[in-house]
């Protein structure tokens, strides 16, 4: 009755339908491979233009540390640790790091830890984000088959430490991180141009906020209170939802994309068409970039005692905060202006280009607002000690300078700034955000 | 066609339609099981809230079975083949006065009833506790994409350089009338504490109290019920509801970690 009626509507819907159902529907999969740094093969010209350069250099990178889905580090032989195991020895090593980790693995695999506890082995289901667990779950539980003492115990053992594998946080890492940081870590993830300021290119080694001095590589530790803290007013949020152990093994796949893409760039500069990529040279620089990371504990800005805050000190830090460079001060106000609002004049310039005034630009080429104290938002933290080391040590990748030993001019005399000086700084600082009772019981000498 | 196979015809149809009403209540039947139901409630005011949910979803239950049958019974009766022809008819007045008449006295009932809920959530602040819409325990910041909680200083200050200030973590005491102030730093967020039967919307250039009392200490979650932007899905948080004294100490842990030297 109805084909009768509408027999050419039956027809194209019997085509539609053909059509439709000879489609595959398969989701669409990137393809995991490490893609080489566009702007940094491009300024060598012997690589530009040689796509067999180019695979060697790739092939080398390969061989350090491996593909996105297997990533791990090539371990060379004068080497006395392993760097797959970076993080992992660095926490089991710290009580109160270890301690946590378990805490948390606890509280994550409760379920799992209960059934096993019970003996009711076939009930323990799946974890999320933990393939490998998952993995050492099954080995050990076929391994342990007939001994259920033995499997109850090594099991919750498996489960309470619990920490990834790198192969694994890649995958966590491309389930959180790479739509804004990329698959390289170039800050270039889909996501990323929608945001302001930009995700970090973690591929140049620099790191804007660490507890070190001499704008040192980050230590596992700096890292992981990026994770766990996000950075406010940014686009990236803290992930205290996750367990510790993921976020230790992010750092470590952070670590080894940082590694990978500063041995990249050395390479890339290094690279001619008479001798190709030496061993030697491989060997060396790869040695030299993890060297870097692995120094990166000695440079701490530590604290003895956090002196106590005097109204002499506000005044101190006052001046050493407005009194421009040329007249020999800290020269703060340069950029910060004289309210502290990052309103300053060497917070603009003139862009060579468009001769427009523009902010001023950061190491990775995007325009940076400097911060406005008043407004109480410090992105590496807003205790004492947060402020005093980012005075001391500046921000890596920004006009932000180091500021100790900066040589500065008090009764004539010129001195260079001392942690005391720091302080001071610090805590004047610290008190732009009060609008009125604490800036004003600060008496200042002019 | 025959008129057996019209008659199986309009039953199989007819049965197809009563599954709609039937799956309906079946599924509110078995969503605690299904784990489709509300979380329990853990703060004072959850219960009235629970209480109203319930009201309107008995009416509403009871109007949507009733109709749900009336339009099955119709389908059934006049889809015969010989079904007399439709009529024109301008209206029963007593039918449309009965059909205005019910509704609008169960929307008043429902407006009246809920009055005492809503006053007690969102207008009374609590006045007696330790903390007050001009005193409140903290500061709630959102922003694309993360919940921010700042507690005042010793002198009570929010400004300034003793705040203490934590991401995700918002730790508040138990049995004790919390009230906070709702910031938003860019966009319209949504607080929103599914276990205290809690929504707010953060908006941004104002300053909105909120308050709650949990009976219960653990960990609860705080998600945004407001598409604030493409991270709206992670923009996640924990409470962490301590008993009084407990949260006494932690608070003064805080303060000592403010000046810690690492």
């Amino acid at each position: 009755m109805i084909v009768r009626r509408h027999r050419s509507a039956a027809l194209l819907a019997a085509v539609a339908l053909t059509l439709t159902l000879s489609c595959k529907f398969e989701p669409f999969t990137p393809e995991l491979h490490y893609s080489l740094n566009g702007p940094v093969v491009e300024k060598n010209p012997d690589l530009q233009g040689d796509p067999g350069a180019q695979a060697q250099l790739a092939g080398v990178l390969e061989m350090l540390v491996g593909t996105p889905k297997d990533p791990r580090f090539l371990a060379l032989k004068d080497w006395d640790f392993d760097p797959n195991y970076w993080g992992e020895d660095l926490v089991k090593k710290d009580e109160n790091a270890l301690a946590a980790l378990i805490a948390s693995n606890r509280a994550a695999y409760r379920e799992q830890i209960a059934s096993i506890e019970a003996g009711d082995f076939e009930n323990v289901f799946q974890p999320r984000f933990a393939d490998d667990l998952w993995r050492w779950w099954l080995a050990l539980k076929a391994e342990k088959a007939g001994d259920a003492a033995a499997l109850k115990e090594e099991g919750v053992k498996l489960f309470s430490e619990y920490y990834p594998s790198l192969s694994n946080s890649a995958a966590f890492y491309r389930n959180q991180c790479f739509h804004c940081h990329g698959t390289e870590g170039g800050g270039n993830g889909s996501t990323s141009r929608f945001l302001n300021p930009r995700p970090r290119d973690y591929r140049p080694g620099k790191f804007k906020f660490t507890a070190l001095k001499g704008k040192s590589r980050p230590r596992h530790e700096d890292v992981y209170r990026v994770l766990t803290e996000g950075v406010y007013t940014t686009a990236m949020p803290s992930f205290r939802r996750f367990t510790d152990a993921q976020l230790h093994g992010l750092v470590d796949y952070v670590r080894l994309l940082a590694i990978r893409g500063e041995t990249e760039i050395l390479l890339a500069s290094f690279y001619t068409s008479d001798e190709g990529l030496s061993l030697e040279s491989v060997q060396e620089n790869y040695g030299d970039v993890v060297a870097k990371w692995r120094g990166a504990s000695k440079q701490v800005i530590a604290a003895e005692d956090i002196p106590a805050v005097t109204p002499e000190r506000l005044a101190h830090g006052r001046t050493l905060f407005m009194t421009p460079g040329e007249k020999g001060g800290a020269n703060c106000v340069s950029c910060h202006g004289t309210s502290g609002r990052g309103d300053g004049a060497s917070a603009f310039e003139v862009d060579p280009l468009t001769k427009e005034t523009r902010r001023v630009k950061d190491e990775w080429g995007n325009e940076i607002s400097v911060r406005d104290l008043t407004r109480g938002v410090f992105r590496f933290g807003r205790r004492p000690i947060d402020l005093y080391r980012r005075i001391y040590a500046g921000i890596n990748g920004t006009p932000m300078p180091e500021h100790i030993g900066m040589t500065v001019t008090e009764d004539g005399k010129q001195h260079p700034m001392t942690e005391s000086d720091i302080w001071d700084l610090a805590f004047f600082v610290r008190t732009l955000s009060v609008h009125e009772a604490t800036v004003a019981a600060a008496p200042s000498h002019h | 066609m025959s008129s057996l196979k019209h008659f199986l015809l309009r039953a199989v149809i007819t049965l197809l339609f009563l599954a709609v009403p039937i799956l309906g209540v079946w599924t509110f039947v078995k969503a605690e099981e299904w784990g489709l139901w509300f979380p329990p409630t853990y703060s004072t005011y959850g219960p009235s809230i629970d209480f109203l949910f319930d009201v309107i979803m008995w009416m509403v239950a009871v109007t949507f079975v009733g109709t749900e049958l009336l339009l099955v019974w119709f389908f059934f009766r006049y889809s015969k083949k010989d079904a007399t022809r439709a009529t024109y008819t301008h209206g029963n007045h007593t039918l449309e006065m009965v059909w205005t008449a019910i509704p609008a006295l169960l929307l008043i009932f429902v407006a009246f009833s809920q009055m005492k809920a809503w006053s007690t959530v969102k207008i009374n602040f609590p006045e007696d506790g330790p903390y007050t819409v001009a005193k409140p325990l903290m500061e709630i910041y959102a922003s694309q994409f993360d919940w921010r909680v700042r507690y005042p200083d010793a002198q009570g200050n929010f400004e300034g350089a003793d705040v203490i200030e934590v991401p995700y973590d918002i730790t508040v005491p138990a049995d004790t009338k919390v009230v906070l102030r709702l910031k938003s730093r860019d966009v319209l967020h949504s607080f929103f504490v599914p276990v205290f039967r809690l929504k707010q919307d953060a908006v941004p250039g104002m300053e909105i109290p909120v308050w709650f009392e949990a009976t219960r200490p653990g960990d609860y979650d705080l998600i945004c019920a407001e598409l604030c932007g493409w991270g709206h899905y992670k923009m996640a948080g924990k409470i962490h509801v301590l008993p009084k004294d407990e949260f006494a100490s932690w608070l003064a842990k805080q303060r000592e970690n403010l000046y810690a030297k690492d």
